[in-house]
């Protein structure tokens, strides 16, 4: 019953306190008929479009809410490493999300092809185009062509990358469920800004600590196009204790930096014209927004990412398409789900704000990043983020890290935390 | 070391949110592991406990030496913006 009230009120509180949304619902409703409700397009129903999703739902009597995601599974990529190393299933992390959640949205399951920011329309490869007023871009990352000569992002067979939800995780570990006794894997680690700093590392933790439990001797050198990366003391120790020879980091200055591929001969060779040749190479590729970014010129010239205003996400120079998620240029926030999360709710609630006509909020933002190193340890990264003075960039108040120890209790019960964080997230955007 | 400490003491005060229309935000970004609708087992859910416990809990993160996510999150938050967050989930 006390828990009752308390999720009443808090409910309550949400509602009117972020949003005025109730007392405004009724002013915006007496000058709307359904005629000219809004058109609200949400492109991308991964993390941060399903984010915007659950927000914009609450005013889904005023608004014409449209999904669109070329993909109806939405596979995540937190845990996806938990996954390549044998710790969860693939279905675990495969997501629909619930449509009787959402009974007032269209849902279109179709690539987008073009956005006509002009003419406010999408168009699809058959020709089909869908208005809007305002639209939401979350399309997740798009890979930097030409890095690596030789390699090509559409490459799943000889160098799967695993780094979007498109389909090549089952691949990648079959591939890796072939490996025998004394085999060479390669991860070749992507420079900044990319998906999920830290996952690469994880990635190497998890498919060492998958081979430990077979019992077969994999190594596992990163080939890295960084100095350094984040929470590497904390990995480093990890690796210590429970991978030691299994793997091993080389920087950027070390030779990390790979350049060439060769797919007939599964080789690689880095700038300092070092080769080296494995029995599986996992090439993270370089990153950038993601390709309908491009398609549709809504960045300018050199950008590589997405610019936009940090009070409303309103993508700089087009009025009413915002970008969220990890194609926008954050400043300090990482591109990780936690942010894209956290991302969406400021745009949604200052999306509503001018919808109703109501002041924008002062955003908050927050991001914690967890990383595994085995099945029940793991350490963060957290911090705090609000704007500058001025108020053109999201500025971190001050990152921090787990700290770091070996078997302590807080490494375990970090594992747990982020177990429950992603039950939380997943439950929260998409069930 | 007491000059590093200082340093930290300015650092976390100049950062502490206290706006009030800020607190809003603060609560929705909580509510990414804390969410009043889902209670996994994983992470305490906070809803169903008295007020007090709840201020006297973020506060003692404060007072915590070690390093765990709880406390890192806490740091910025100053005790005036534990007790608008209180006051906005509980009354
Ligand atoms: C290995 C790995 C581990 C990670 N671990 C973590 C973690 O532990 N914690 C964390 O916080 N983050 C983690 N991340 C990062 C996280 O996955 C991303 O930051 C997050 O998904 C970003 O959300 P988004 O909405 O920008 O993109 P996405 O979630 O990728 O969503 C993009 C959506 O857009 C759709 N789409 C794209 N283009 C089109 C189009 N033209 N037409 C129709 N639909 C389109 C896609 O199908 C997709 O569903 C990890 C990532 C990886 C790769």
């Amino acid at each position: 019953m006390i828990k009752d009230i308390h999720k009443r009120k808090f409910i309550f509180n949400l509602l009117t306190g972020i949003t005025y949304i109730s007392l405004s619902k009724l002013l915006f409703l007496k000058k709307v008929n359904a005629k000219n409700k809004p058109n609200v397009v949400i492109l991308g129903s991964g993390i941060g479009g399903a984010s915007c999703l659950k927000y914009l739902n609450k005013i889904s009597d005023l608004i014409n809410l449209i999904v669109i995601d070329k993909n109806k599974k939405i596979r995540t990529g937190p845990f996806s490493n938990l996954v390549i190393g044998d710790i969860m299933e693939e279905a675990d992390i495969t997501f629909f999300l619930n449509k009787k959640k959402y009974n007032n949205v269209k849902f279109i399951f179709d690539e987008a092809k073009y956005i006509d920011s002009n003419k406010k329309f999408i168009e699809f490869s058959d020709g089909n185009k869908i208005n809007f007023d305002y639209l939401i871009i979350s399309p997740g990352i798009g890979y930097k062509e030409n890095i690596i000569d030789g390699y090509r992002i559409n490459d799943k067979v000889s160098v799967p990358h695993c780094w979007d939800g498109d389909g090549d995780l089952n691949y990648f570990k079959k591939r890796l469920g072939v490996l025998e006794n004394n085999s060479l894997i390669i991860i070749s680690s992507p420079d900044y800004p990319y998906r999920c700093p830290p996952a690469p590392y994880e990635r190497a933790s998890l498919i060492s600590n998958y081979f430990k439990k077979k019992k077969i001797n994999v190594k596992v050198l990163i080939l890295d196009s960084k100095d350094s990366f984040t929470k590497q003391q904390n990995f480093f120790k990890e690796w210590s204790f429970y991978y030691k020879n299994t793997i091993e980091w080389v920087s950027r200055k070390n030779g990390g930096k790979v350049v060439f591929f060769d797919r007939k001969s599964n080789l690689v060779k880095n700038d300092q014209g070092e080769s080296f040749k494995a029995d599986f190479i996992n090439i993270i590729p370089d990153q950038k927004a993601a390709p309908i970014i491009f398609n549709s010129n809504l960045v300018s010239n050199n950008d590589d990412w997405c610019q936009i205003n940090p009070i409303t996400f309103q993508l700089i120079n087009f009025k009413d398409i915002y970008v969220v998620g990890d194609s926008i240029n954050a400043w300090d926030m990482p591109k990780s789900a936690f942010s894209a999360n956290s991302q969406a709710k400021v745009l949604s609630l200052n999306l509503i704000n001018r919808i109703l006509e109501k002041d924008y909020i002062d955003p908050v933002f927050l991001n914690t990043c967890y990383s595994f190193s085995k099945d029940d340890r793991a350490f963060s990264i957290s911090a705090w983020y609000r704007l500058n003075s001025s108020e053109d960039r999201i500025v971190s108040l001050g990152s921090s890290e787990s700290q770091v120890r070996l078997n302590s209790t807080e490494t375990i019960k970090e594992a747990k935390h982020a177990y429950g964080w992603y039950k939380t997230l997943v439950n929260d955007i998409f069930l | 070391m007491k000059k590093i400490s200082f340093a930290l003491f300015i650092f976390i005060c100049s950062n502490c949110f206290s706006d009030e229309n800020k607190i809003n935000i603060i609560v929705e970004n909580c509510r990414a592991c804390h969410n009043v609708n889902i209670n996994v087992k994983e992470i305490p859910y906070i809803y169903d406990l008295p007020k007090i416990k709840f201020i006297e809990l973020m506060l003692s993160y404060k007072k915590q030496k070690d390093n765990n996510v709880m406390t890192r999150i806490n740091r910025v938050l100053s005790e005036d913006d534990i007790r608008k967050i209180a006051d906005l989930m509980y009354d």
